[in-house]
């Protein structure tokens, strides 16, 4: 392996408002390595490849391309310099061909006709040696994930990019997908192209590793060579959080069972089974993908389940839309309040009293009421606004969670999902919603809290249940939760 | 209710600038009629004689019932273009079922009701159980029931003669020489009915929230698809109304009894103050809006403008009015990305 640094990132600091993501950050990638970056949910791994991408300028410190000083405004620059990043997303256009896309922009052309057989005979060497059997003339929109994923790196490749970064490329592929991915990653790095590659499936890391780099909190906490890797070693790593971080909450007498699901499957979710109990707040943990918010979207009737049963207070129910779930005083607050909780442009009277209206048997909705119950949430919740006619896109993100709290109050709600109930809220609010929630288990109500947020979810929980891969593999009883515990299973390396 | 402060309600009214706007248009006819067609003699001023004004009311009508449904379609973020042609293709149908079959008046007219309603159903199945887009839609049945229209017109006209009077042709003398015309007092009476419905049912409320954000909508338990349904069913009654009014008043099932009216309501609806992404808009946004219309080029009839100009200005109008709803959603748009990056 040459040692010949390509890439190097000296004392990076960035911050973004309230928050310091990275504080002195170094980072290098040796020329041809495999440099995989493992850290849990909200390290920064993405913000780092932010950075080398051009989507994010560091506020301070300096990036090396070839021991020279390199800055990187743009997407463009970025590209420009060799560094080519795939991101989760597929950032492909649909209805265009393999050749199409790989082109896109930089087409070959005699005067102005494309040079279309030119544009092909290259797609296809590209694809020949990444092992793959695209055409240059399939259509995008029309091959599997893992396939989108080669015509991105093949995308790539024709730029001439030295550098390759992969940001958890293989979310929603099947194992022969993966397996083939994999290999041609790994051809690549022999062909001397460096890669880095973000992941959260230690599996994976394992096999195609030169290096790897654990980070947490914005901070590197080490740099392994892959003789040196032990799973235990990088989840010792990834935790180890600041206590005194942790909210404190209040105890909240835990009464009978409410809620229960057994054997729940469809919507990607393979199978689960918990219960929750009034007064209790079951926090749900696992990585990014694993199938939470779809085993919520079945709980609340947004999606449908394949198989299953859903028991409310001793009752088998059937819950197939929303509206049988608010029937049987469920509520579910989503991790996109903005795009599924909200009505962003109109005011608070006509947010908070809209899911209440499936309560009541009269056709009218009065306008009085409506202000009335509205005013009645703002104070309840201490919701921070001129007035119930403001609009809802004015109020800033704690503020808009409350209205979405306050439009669940209204309901009566007995069951409550939460979906990343503090996601992009500042401090000072994500401790209030805290308090309300703990203010619901001792209202006997019964909490569902799906976080990606460990110190939330061992803070709050009475129990954690963990989803690997659309599983629920896990029941962490309340003395048992630790970080390392719920690291351990959602991660589930080589040795578990 | 909105504030105690009666003048802080009128001034944050959301329909206060149409309002003014209106006010605009009518002090400055009446000035330019007043000192250019009338030599500054008030007393000739036609635009504000009770004629004129039962007229203008009288003209709008239709376009006026049209628009009323519309504005519960568009507020829910879908449109309807096929209407004018529906028009079309129920008020001849409805001529030849009086006159060629010689059904009893009031028995085509349920016949009308029930087709109209029947075919708009079918129209919001297709847009609300498939993604397709209401636009494409209701673009491909304006195409059909112009077929319709063709297949049983042969496109000559179908004259009633002088039969189903009741919607088109009933007048109320207020006085000497104003007169309350059927066609007004139904658009009135619609028009309070949909205000009504918008602002004191859930009915409303949820065609609000479905056009607003139609996941958020679904999540709070309204059943979306069904919904929408629901709403093109209103539209076909609104539709049949309409047409049976067109059709009195006219006398004649022409084939063109409804040609390019999608156009004129959507316009009066934009005007009005919906929002063409849904969520917004009222009922007395659309009124004013079709008055605004109607008094335009009533106006530029008295003032002498030849109608192949009037086409302009109405054009100009509607770019007006649709820039104005542009610059708030600008407005509206910035703020909300200021509230994302504060989140980051």
């Amino acid at each position: 392996m040459p040692e010949h640094l390509i890439l190097e990132m000296k004392d990076i600091c960035k911050a973004f408002p309230g928050v310091e993501v990275f504080d002195c950050f170094g980072f290098d990638l040796r020329e041809g390595e495999i440099h995989c970056v493992v850290g849990e949910n909200g390290a920064g791994k993405s913000t780092l490849i932010k950075m080398f991408s051009g989507a994010h300028t560091p506020d301070e410190g300096d990036i090396y391309l070839d021991g020279k000083l390199v800055s990187i405004p743009s997407p463009r620059a970025a590209m420009q310099i060799g560094i080519q990043t795939i991101y989760q997303e597929h950032t492909l256009f649909p209805f265009l061909n393999v050749m199409e896309n790989l082109y896109a922009g930089n087409e070959i052309a005699n005067g102005v006709t494309l040079n279309r057989r030119e544009m092909a005979k290259k797609t296809r060497k590209i694809l020949k040696n990444l092992h793959s059997s695209v055409d240059p003339s399939d259509i995008v929109g029309q091959l599997g994930s893992g396939d989108q994923k080669t015509v991105e790196i093949a995308r790539g490749l024709l730029q001439e990019s030295r550098i390759i970064i992969l940001d958890e490329p293989t979310s929603s592929f099947s194992q022969t997908e993966i397996d083939h991915l994999l290999s041609i990653i790994k051809k690549l790095s022999e062909d001397g192209i460096s890669i880095i590659y973000i992941s959260h499936h230690l599996e994976e890391v394992f096999k195609i590793a030169d290096r790897v780099t654990v980070i947490r909190d914005g901070i590197k906490i080490n740099t392994y060579d892959s003789k040196d890797i032990t799973e235990q070693k990088l989840i010792n790593d990834m935790v180890g959080r600041d206590v005194s971080l942790f909210y404190k909450r209040e105890k909240a007498t835990i009464g009978d069972v409410l809620f229960e699901i057994k054997d729940l499957k469809g919507n990607g979710v393979k199978n689960a089974s918990f219960s929750v109990s009034r007064g209790e707040l079951v926090g749900i943990a696992g990585m990014v993908g694993s199938g939470r918010t779809e085993l919520a979207q079945i709980l609340f009737g947004a999606r449908r389940m394949d198989s299953g049963e859903i028991i409310v207070d001793g009752k088998k129910v059937n819950i197939k839309t929303p509206l049988s779930a608010i029937a049987n005083n469920m509520c579910y607050l989503t991790e996109d309040r903005q795009e599924t909780g909200l009505f962003l442009q109109h005011t608070l009277d006509k947010n908070i009293p809209i899911a209440s209206y499936t309560q009541t048997k009269t056709p009218f909705a009065l306008p009085t009421e409506d202000v009335r119950l509205t005013q009645k949430y703002i104070d309840l919740l201490k919701i921070i606004t001129p007035s119930v006619f403001q609009k809802v896109m004015f109020l800033s993100g704690g503020n808009q969670q409350k209205v979405v709290l306050g439009k669940w109050f209204a309901t009566g709600a007995d069951i409550f999902i939460f979906d990343e109930p503090t996601r992009g809220i500042d401090v000072g609010s994500k401790e209030e919603i805290y308090k309300t929630i703990v203010e619901l288990l001792q209202d006997k109500k019964a909490v569902i809290m799906i976080s990606s947020d460990m110190p939330e979810l061992i803070a709050m929980s009475d129990k954690v249940m963990v989803m690997r891969n659309g599983t629920m593999v896990e029941e962490i009883k309340k003395d048992q939760i630790s970080e390392e515990n719920i690291l351990k299973h959602s991660i589930g390396g080589s040795i578990i | 209710m909105r504030s105690k402060n009666p003048f802080r309600r009128i001034t944050k009214h959301e329909n206060l600038p149409l309002f003014l706007v209106l006010l605009v248009i009518i002090v400055a006819v009446i000035l330019v009629e007043f000192f250019t067609v009338r030599s500054m003699n008030f007393s000739t001023v036609a635009f504000i004689k009770p004629m004129n004004i039962s007229n203008v009311l009288l003209q709008v009508s239709v376009t006026g019932m049209l628009a009323l449904s519309m504005t519960f379609i568009m507020i829910s973020g879908q449109i309807d273009l096929s209407i004018g042609q529906m028009m079309c293709f129920i008020g001849t149908g409805l001529a030849f079922l009086i006159k060629v079959v010689g059904i009893n008046e009031w028995g085509a007219a349920a016949i009308a009701i029930v087709v109209t309603v029947m075919f708009q159903l079918i129209m919001g199945l297709i847009i609300s159980r498939t993604k397709l887009e209401s636009f494409i839609v209701s673009l491909g049945f304006l195409s059909i029931y112009r077929g319709f229209t063709y297949l049983i017109t042969n496109g000559r006209e179908i004259t009633i003669e002088g039969r189903f009077k009741f919607f088109g042709r009933t007048y109320f003398d207020l006085t000497d020489n104003f007169r309350l015309a059927m066609p007004v007092i139904i658009f009135l009476a619609l028009t309070l009915i949909v205000w009504f419905l918008l602002r004191y049912t859930k009915f409303g409320r949820r065609v609000y929230a479905v056009g607003g954000n139609e996941n958020a909508a679904f999540l709070a338990g309204i059943n979306v698809k069904n919904f929408r349904l629901l709403l093109y069913g209103i539209n076909g009654v609104f539709i049949a109304i309409a047409t049976m009014t067109q059709l009195s008043r006219l006398g004649v099932g022409s084939p063109l009894m409804g040609e390019g009216k999608e156009i004129e309501v959507i316009a009066a609806v934009v005007v009005g103050g919906v929002a063409l992404v849904g969520g917004r808009g009222n009922a007395w946004g659309t009124f004013i809006g079709v008055l605004l219309l109607g008094i335009i080029s009533n106006a530029l009839n008295i003032l002498g403008v030849s109608p192949h100009f009037q086409y302009v200005m109405r054009g100009l109008l509607i770019l007006f009015a649709v820039s104005l709803t542009y610059v708030s959603s600008l407005r509206a748009s910035s703020v909300k990305i200021q509230v994302k990056e504060g989140q980051d």
